[in-house]
């Protein structure tokens, strides 16, 4: 299948994005941050769909002096916007997780979240790369479920965290952007010019 | 039918061109039924949650559907591919608001810089001269902020901006610097944004979000939070939210009666009017058109000359990246506080024609999820996942972003038409975009690709790199299949063969049928678009109630 075309069928229609946020996002409305706020347990993988994946999240955006998306909970964000949002993506996380826990156990014979870190990033690069023998769903190449669970990674870390991931904003504070403004009454000329500190929306809120 | 009702006009579409044309024409008495397809949002939508807004793009225009491919050998694509807000207010409501008046020289671009093979160059029927008055009307309106005379470049005006400048940004100072070291004139953006209280609005807070969200305290000038309004006031306004018109009936007579629409439960309604104004944007608009086939027109309403859908252009972006130590605050302000104009110009040493504004802009840089997904692959530092992943996300406040609004040619062969198989919720044929750039586009986009990478140097980057992103980049095998700048597919023009519409914007053949959006454009100018379709909404609504007053409609 010719790769580019693959990408781009699958990408979502809005202009900016392109390459990874293979999620379909026509689906009708809200109930991510509803959902978030009820529980962060889950709601739509299953025990072992969830470990799974909060893995591969860990090595997408690994834990250095600061957090990474395990601390910000970027698996809550997946599972509650699979429930509803992206729902369209739930079938590729099921096959997809199925069967990196069963490249994990026919390559090690162990579950997936219990390898080495350097062994998980292994089976995450031949996902990549399309490198995975043993990945076999019809329909869905290997790349399109790496870069799905990539970008919705990078999105559960960096969104607000009423959405589930974000916690205690730790995407927010990793990538130095200090939070929405216009509830807060936006910024000073001075903050504009660099001659004022900005205080993030967390130390203004706590 | 449900009901049946009779306008002076209807108006379909309440964007720039629309919202302008309802403002003046009620103020002049006339009773106008106006036809928007998406629902009123209220301020309270109007938050700065990049998730809904840009991520899932929840909020303006969530049925919107298209199909999109690069010629006619190319697959098709579909969802949602031009940058548009359906909504009440159009995409006015969530744009960006720079506000630059062409030169003169983008009103004749055949005659300035003759034929070229593979496009269909033309000149304007109007010339600077005769909107000058109007780009001051909608200044005015709009409340744009900016240093008159900031631009050695802008031609002759006859009235100063009406508010003063806003402050500046780090981002912009160095870029300001950075330009200046090179020889070249920056100056502040002039911005339909209020530096003070204005127009019954209060200033804006530079909250950072601006382009592609909603203003909350309407301190954006926007037909949303200036036109309609005050045309709601008139009295004379029955303004239908929800209401996507699928057919321009047409009589005995050739002149259309009015407009046949299906509400949000699908049921049916026909509205007649004196006069129709067109304002569905530049692929809403053909669209249209086209599907109102008829007796007479088979081939689609106003289009005995086949020109309706033709020529549908864009602006290009080439983009470049500049890391910095410091903090570079581009996530404060609004999309661009500083730009330079000095390259809009011919110049046959380039080896291309036509040329653009450059501005520093947030359109990443003040939202993370954006910066992190478009820009990381071009950053050059870190890595698509693992610990290099971070290293591209904590570029956030770091990273100095500068793009062209650069001029596409108009080519014939880039055009919406109708898609022979993709129908929206209401059964209705999808418009189709076929584009594809010009050579001359390419050649542009290369020149300031490296112009701007120059400039971002110049500015003190310490590492610069272009942005390639998908859909934006255009190469010899990619093409940009997006932009918030539709423009052009019913030209204007003084020879009914060769254009839809004459120099009043109103159709050739259909006599009491007007266009007034983005698609009355010849050719695309290399200036971010909207002040200029607002100004000849003014210019036309002027003729409009003279003609009207005069008997002679």
């Amino acid at each position: 299948m010719n790769n580019e075309l693959t990408r781009r069928n699958f990408v979502k229609g809005s202009a900016l994005y392109g390459a990874g946020l293979a999620i379909a996002l026509q689906i009708p409305r809200p109930n991510t941050a509803r959902a978030a706020s009820k529980s962060s347990a889950p709601i739509t993988l299953t025990e072992l769909e969830w470990t799974t994946l909060e893995a591969i999240t860990g090595r997408i955006i690994p834990k250095d002096d600061q957090p990474g998306a395990i601390e910000a909970h970027c698996v809550n964000f997946i599972d509650k916007a699979l429930a509803h949002e992206d729902a369209a993506a739930r079938p590729l996380y099921v096959a997809g997780l199925a069967t990196v826990e069963a490249i994990a156990q026919s390559r090690f014979e162990k579950s997936f979240a219990k390898l080495e870190a350097d062994q998980q990033d292994g089976v995450l690069r031949d996902l990549e790369r399309g490198n995975a023998n043993e990945w076999q769903i019809p329909g869905i190449p290997s790349q399109l479920f790496f870069e799905t669970a990539r970008a919705h990674t990078l999105i559960g870390f960096l969104a607000d965290p009423k959405y589930g991931g974000n916690r205690d904003y730790a995407g927010w504070r990793v990538s130095g952007y200090p939070g929405p403004r216009h509830r807060m009454g936006g910024y000073s000329p001075a903050q504009m010019a660099g001659e004022a500190p900005i205080v993030p929306v967390w130390d203004r809120e706590s | 039918m449900a009901k049946r009702d009779d306008f002076d006009v209807c108006v379909i579409g309440t964007g720039a061109g629309g919202g302008v044309m309802i403002d003046k024409l009620t103020a002049a008495g006339m009773r106008v039924v106006a036809l928007e397809r998406g629902p009123r949002l209220s301020l309270a939508e109007f938050d700065d949650d990049e998730l809904r807004n840009v991520v899932r793009d929840e909020v303006f225009s969530p049925n919107q559907l298209e199909t999109y491919r690069t010629d006619t050998k190319s697959p098709t694509q579909t969802g949602r591919i031009s940058t548009l807000a359906h909504c009440v207010g159009g995409t006015i409501t969530h744009w960006a608001a720079w506000s630059w008046r062409f030169q003169r020289d983008d009103f004749e671009v055949l005659s300035k810089e003759g034929a070229v093979e593979g496009a269909s160059l033309a000149d304007w029927p109007i010339s600077y001269e005769e909107l000058e008055p109007f780009y001051g009307e909608a200044e005015r309106d709009f409340g744009v902020a900016g240093l008159s005379n900031g631009n050695p470049f802008e031609p002759k005006r006859s009235t100063p901006y009406p508010n003063p400048v806003h402050p500046e940004r780090v981002s912009g100072r160095r870029f300001s610097e950075g330009a200046t070291k090179l020889g070249y004139h920056p100056f502040p953006v002039p911005k339909a944004i209020n530096s003070q209280p204005y127009g019954g609005r209060p200033k804006c807070m530079y909250g950072g979000a601006c382009r592609a969200y909603g203003c909350p305290i309407m301190a954006k000038g926007t037909t949303h939070s200036v036109s309609l309004p005050r045309a709601e006031r008139s009295g004379h306004l029955d303004l239908r939210p929800e209401a996507m018109v699928f057919e321009l009936p047409v009589d005995q007579q050739g002149r259309v009666t009015g407009a046949r629409y299906v509400d949000a439960k699908g049921a049916e309604h026909e509205v007649r009017a004196r006069h129709v104004v067109l304002a569905a944007g530049s692929v809403g608009t053909p669209q249209l058109l086209l599907l109102s086939k008829s007796g007479s027109h088979a081939q689609g309403l106003a289009n005995g000359s086949g020109e309706v859908g033709l020529n549908f252009m864009f602006h290009h972006h080439p983009t470049a990246l500049g890391l910095f130590e410091e903090d570079l605050r581009a996530y404060t302000g609004f999309e661009s506080h500083a730009g330079l104009d000095d390259l809009h110009a011919s110049d046959p040493k380039r080896g291309f024609i036509r040329g653009g504004v450059i501005g520093e802009l947030n359109t990443m840089t003040h939202q993370p999820i954006a910066f992190a997904t478009v820009m990381g692959d071009s950053l050059g530092i870190g890595s698509h996942w693992g610990a290099g992943l971070k290293e591209r996300i904590r570029a956030f406040p770091h990273t100095l972003v500068l793009a062209l609004i650069g001029e596409e040619l108009p080519r014939s062969e880039s055009r919406i038409d109708l898609d022979p198989e993709v129908i929206d919720r209401f059964g209705l044929a999808v418009p189709r975009i076929t584009k594809k750039q010009h050579p001359n586009d390419l050649a542009m986009y290369n020149w300031f690709e490296m112009k701007l990478l120059e400039l971002a140097e110049a500015s003190g980057a310490s590492k610069v790199t272009p942005s390639r992103a998908d859909g934006l980049h255009i190469d010899e095998t990619h093409s940009q299949n997006t932009n918030a700048h539709n423009l052009g597919t019913c030209r204007m023009g003084n020879d009914p063969s060769r254009s839809v519409i004459d120099k009043w914007c109103r159709s050739h053949e259909v006599p009491n049928l007007w266009v007034v959006d983005g698609s009355f454009m010849p050719t695309g100018g290399g200036y971010n678009p909207t002040l200029t379709i607002l100004a000849n909404a003014y210019r036309v609504a002027d003729h409009f109630i003279r003609e009207a007053r005069a008997g002679s409609l």
